[in-house]
Parts: C-alpha cells; structure tokens; sequence
C-alpha cells in the first residue's frame, strides 16, 4: 500500500520515524488484536448502521455492509400496493418493486446508493448512450467508462463499478433515465468463471445477466 | 394550458401541487431525491423521477437535474413549490431557455425583487412605508456605522432566502460583530449569497401579510391578509385569517396600498407582501414572497378561491378571471404547523418513522400532509409534517374547532409540537388576539405547555 510504503521510507533515514512506526504497528496490533473483535461484535449486536471509536489518535471506524433486497426494505411498505405505477426507473427499466433498493440515503451522497454493487448505475437524470463497443461478455475494470448520460447536453460518464465482465444490459441506447437507474449488469469474474464451467474471461451471455 | 408539469419539491407542497394538477386536468411528474424515494407525492404520482442524493445540493437545488428530469419526461412546465428553487431568478431564466414554463414569476420579476433591500427602496418609492434600515453592508466595520446610525436594537437580515435563516437579532455594537460573522455565514450556505443588510426592530410587533395575485394582463387582485404573529426564532408556527391586530378598515387599506404598489412595480403572479405592524398599528413593509407560501391553505379556506391553481394559470398565460369584488373573504382560519421538534428540547428536529396516524375531521378541518404509517422522517429537510387548518365562522369557534382538531391529530413514533400548538390555543394572550413576534423566544415554550397541562 503506498501509505506503508511511504512510511517505510521514512523509517530508513530517521531513526525516530522507524520508532513511531514501530508505535502505529503495536498500534495496529492492538486494535486488530483486541479492540477490533469487541467492536465488531458490538455493531452485530446493537442494531447500528456504523460505529466509530477514538482512542489515543486512533480512530477505528466500522460500517455494516450495505444488505441487498428485502431486508433493506422497510419505510413504505403500507404503501406496496401503488406498485407498478408509472414511475420511470420503474416503469422503463422494468424494475419490479421487490428489486427497488432501499429508501434510505447512504452516508456517502454523491454517488449513487448501491445495495448491489455489481449494476452501473445513472449518474444523472438524463438520456443514455452505452459506450459504442460495449458488448457482453467484455472485461472491465472498477472506474471504466461504459456509456453516457447525456444532460441537457453534458455528458456525465456511467462507469463500471468493479472489475468485471459486461452482463445484460437493463436500459436501452437513447432512453431516458433517472438517477441512479441500474443500467448494466458486471458479472464479477469468479462468478462467471463458475457459470463458465471454469474458463476465465468471457462468460456466456445468458448466464452472466443472471446473478 | 400545460399538459404536463414537473413538480420539483418535497413533502406537504408537492402533494399540494399534484392535487391542483389532478384538478385542472394536467398530468404530472414528481421529482424526488433518493430520500424521498417513498415519500407519499412519489408514490401516489402518476409519474415520478429520481433526480438526485438526499443532499438537496445534488437534488432539488439542483437546476440541471430539475430541468433535465422534466425534458426527459416531456413537461412543458416546472412547479418549485417553496424554498429550494422557488425564488431563483438564474433558474427561472435556464428554465426558459428550455422551452419550459416556470410557475412563478418570470425570471425578470424575480431579479427585480431578489434583493430584500433593493425591493424595500423599490415599493418604498411605490408608496409602502419601510422601517429604517442599512444599505447592503460591505463589513463589520460598516454594520457597525450603519448600526450606530439606525440605533439599536437591530435585526442582521440576508438579502437573499427566507424562513428566518441567517436573522440575527443584535442589541448591542458587541453583539453584532460575532452576530455579523455567523449571519453571513449562514446566508452563505442557505442560498448562496451571503449580502446582509440591518433593520431598526421593532419590539412587540405583529407580522401581517398580504396575498396578491397579478396576471401579465395587469389584473391585479389582493386576497386578503394573514397574521403570522405566533413564531420562534423568525419561523412561523401559527397563522390565522383575518389578523386580529387590524381593525377592517385598516386591513382594508393596508391590502389596498399593498396591491397598488406591487402592480405599479412591476410584479406578476402570486406574491405575498409581509408587514410589521406596530402598536400604534402603523404597517411597516418588510420583504415580497415570489411564491406560494405555506400558509396559502387559510387564505382557500376563507376565499375559497384555490391558489395553487391560479398560480398554474397565471403561469400559463390566463387571465386572473376573477375581480376583486368576486374575492369574498368569509370567518375565521388557523393553520398550525405540525412539526417533528422537541418543544423541550430547545426544539431539536426529529427523525423516526411514523407509526400509527390518524388525521382529524369534521366541519371545516384540513389537513396538508405527507405522513402515512410506516413513513420514515428524513433528516436531510425541514421538520414540517403537515398543516393543520381549521376554519369556521368566527374566530373564537375557529379557537375551538382547532384545538379539537389537534387533540385528534395523532402522530406516533416521533415527537410533535401539537401539545405546544394546544398549550398556545389556550393561552389568554392568544385568545385575545395580542401574540407578538416575539413573545414566544421571550418567554420560551415551557410556560405554555405548563399552563396548558394544568
């Protein structure tokens, strides 16, 4: 990691810095070993979305992950009978409402909330436009650009999320979206290996939009 | 008439809005933020749209997302609602720019009256009297001249925004200089411009105001005044009409001087022109609301007139259709409030989600609001969660229609302010008509919740 790197350059040439890092490590050592365990089971136990602990200057930070599906459901469900109402990144993507994700906003805001980590999502309300060699099947990597929203004429990019392989697609080249619409599937690679019979790479179409 | 309007807001008035569209027979999409996802005008829309993260900044403040969200679903006009966007002259022009109606003023009316000092001196010279102020300050150092001048004491007032952010109240020249510092920025963060002016205050006053309504044809017609007394820290938490501080024909006069100057200025569409009013009852104008208000459900219910819908029209281009001889204002209406506050907290917002709500009925009650069971409050926005309107022949049966309304109105699983509502209700100074602006921050909500338990 560069940071330890960094670290472990200044360690050569300053004895006092070999002994603050020889400190961090104990520190390390110590949350990792003790108070890590606690808090862990701590978050498991109460309920709580995330955690943070100060101690010394440390800061230990815990977050649960994001659930997927029905059991991130809840606000709202006195209201599940206006399913399939006209909503757009319902009613033109073809999300069922037992495919929503949860209502709540994630702590971090300025990108999309994403349960499922494995769907290019909309940055923007706007119209969408894949990238023109998108195909099923292709290699991706985290951060890839894979097509446009274009708003009001900007262009904002939909980048893949993870390394992955391309999947199905879930919106249409030109057809309007809203924020955070799924868009394309990313079949992660051990996963359509699996679904591959094993061969790395490319995955059949068919089996890779299913996960 | 438009075929189809977007509704770029939240909560009570986006639902408010969608009824009016559902009435005049357009069709109309409810942008959310991922907050709002199951907010109840997303879901009883017909059509709705994501724009945006829970942070307004990214959402409904955000002018390409609104305006990208009705291209993308056809509209041919944009409702803000209140706050957010509602009173943003760029955007009103960008909005334009794309073929799209915006249902407020146009872009030209609301850069005329963007700047509360500018517009002071405007209907100044159309005839309101104004209290004493400063020109748009430059620095501590030229508050402080501007202050010494006016005399003390003083309100710091963004010249930008409303709903009380960035309003300091300063007594002394100490006061002011850290009372300066936090005022700007809060102006800064709640509308992006942080220009401040002072205001001579007037202690014991009453805040009146008067609703117009003027058409690009030049019809021009009041609707009558709302007291907006009964508040905390400059936010509204009651309001009634007619005010009981004026006498008829002083509200007559005080509507009529009012129309006369916001037409001869230039204004169009709905407006809200607000007031001091002294002991003596002298009227003092403080600041134009380009907008729909949230109290405009009183003004409905004594009218009967729908202003929501002839805000829509007047947008599109109609005529007023109708005369000032067809407004007829008739009893007595209060709106409460109902917020998610901790009146024993020091007001603190709640968030939670609602769990049994039963709203009340019976003769002339309204209720405005985006609750159901199973709502889950968002914390990112204001703590409205509805209004609660009465309306009966007279003010004291209004009194009485309200606090039964409210001991039926149950919101659990989040703590409320109707208790607060009720303790004001029985208070004497209320029942007589005498609530000032800042009775409440006076004396704190402790002495009337106390004496409404006993």
């Amino acid at each position: 990691m560069p940071a330890r790197e960094k670290i472990g350059n200044q360690s050569q040439a300053e004895p006092e810095g070999a002994l603050r890092v020889q400190r961090d490590h104990e520190a390390i050592a110590r949350l990792a070993d003790d108070l890590l365990p606690a808090l862990i089971a701590k978050l498991a136990s109460s309920g709580l979305g995330e955690i943070e602990v100060h101690q010394g200057g440390w800061k230990a930070r815990l977050r649960m992950p994001a659930p997927t599906g029905e059991s991130r459901r809840g606000a709202g469900r006195a209201l599940d009978t206006t399913s399939g109402l006209g909503h757009i990144g319902r009613g033109i993507a073809g999300r069922s409402r037992s495919e929503e994700r949860d209502p709540r906003p994630c702590p971090e805001e300025e990108a999309p909330c994403d349960p499922n980590p494995t769907v290019a999502r909309s940055p923007a309300v706007g119209v969408y436009h894949p990238r023109g060699d998108l195909a099923v099947g292709m290699r991706v990597r985290a951060g890839d650009r894979i097509g446009y929203v274009n708003v009001l004429g900007v262009n904002q990019d939909v980048v893949s999320p993870v390394d992955g392989i391309i999947g199905s697609s879930l919106a249409e080249a030109g057809e309007a979206v809203e924020y955070a619409q799924e868009l394309v599937r990313i079949e992660l690679p051990e996963r359509s290996a699996e679904a591959d019979g094993g061969r790395p790479g490319r995955a059949p179409a068919g089996v890779v939009g299913q996960a | 008439m438009f075929t189809k309007v977007l509704i770029a807001n939240r909560g009570e008035i986006a639902l408010r809005i969608l009824r009016a569209c559902r009435m005049l027979g357009i069709g109309a999409v409810v942008a959310y933020s991922e907050a709002d996802r199951e907010g109840l005008a997303a879901q009883l829309a017909d059509e709705a749209i994501c724009i945006g993260p829970a942070d307004a900044k990214h959402s409904y403040l955000s002018a390409p997302a609104v305006i990208s969200a009705a291209v993308v679903t056809g509209c041919d006009a944009i409702h803000p609602g209140y706050g957010f966007l509602s009173e943003d002259d760029g955007f009103a022009d960008v909005v334009r720019a794309h073929d799209l109606a915006f249902i407020g003023p146009s872009a030209e009316v609301l850069e005329r009256f963007a700047s509360k000092e500018a517009t002071r001196r405007l209907l100044a010279a159309h005839g309101l009297m104004t209290i004493p102020g400063s020109t748009m300050l430059r620095d501590e150092a030229h508050a402080l001249e501007e202050a010494e001048r006016i005399g003390y004491p003083v309100l710091i007032k963004p010249s930008a925004g409303g709903g009380g952010k960035g309003m300091r109240l300063v007594r002394t020249a100490r006061e002011l200089d850290s009372a300066f510092k936090v005022s700007r920025s809060e102006a800064k963060a709640g509308f992006g411009d942080d220009s401040l002016y002072l205001e001579k205050y007037l202690d014991d006053n009453r805040h009146v105001e008067i609703q117009v309504a003027v058409d690009r044809f030049g019809n021009a017609i009041h609707l009558g005044d709302r007291d907006c007394s009964v508040q905390r820290r400059h936010q509204k938490l009651i309001e009634e009409t007619p005010s009981p501080a004026l006498t008829d024909a002083a509200r007559r006069d005080l509507a009529e001087r009012a129309l006369k100057a916001v037409a001869s200025a230039g204004y169009e569409n709905l407006g809200t022109l607000e007031f001091l009013v002294d002991g003596k009852g002298e009227a003092y104008f403080i600041e134009i609301n380009c907008r729909i208000q949230v109290e405009h459900p009183i003004t409905e219910l004594c009218t009967g007139i729908d202003l929501v819908a002839l805000q829509i029209k007047i947008a599109a281009g109609e005529p007023l259709g109708i005369a000032q001889a067809d407004v007829v204002s008739r009893g007595h209406a209060i709106e409460f409030r109902i917020l998610a506050e901790d009146p024993a907290k020091d007001f603190r917002p709640q968030a939670g989600m609602v769990g049994a709500y039963l709203t009340p009925g019976g003769p002339g009650v309204r209720m405005d609001s985006h609750l159901y069971p199973g709502y889950e409050i968002p914390s990112y926005y204001d703590s409205l969660l509805g209004k609660l309107c009465v309306w009966a022949p007279d003010r004291a049966l209004a009194i009485a229609r309200g606090d039964a309304a409210l001991r039926e109105l149950l919101v659990d699983g989040v703590t409320t302010n109707i208790e607060l509502h009720r303790a004001i209700l029985a208070n004497q100074v209320f029942i007589d008509g005498k609530v000032t602006t800042s009775l409440l921050d006076r004396v704190g909500s402790a002495p009337f919740v106390a004496a409404g338990n006993r």
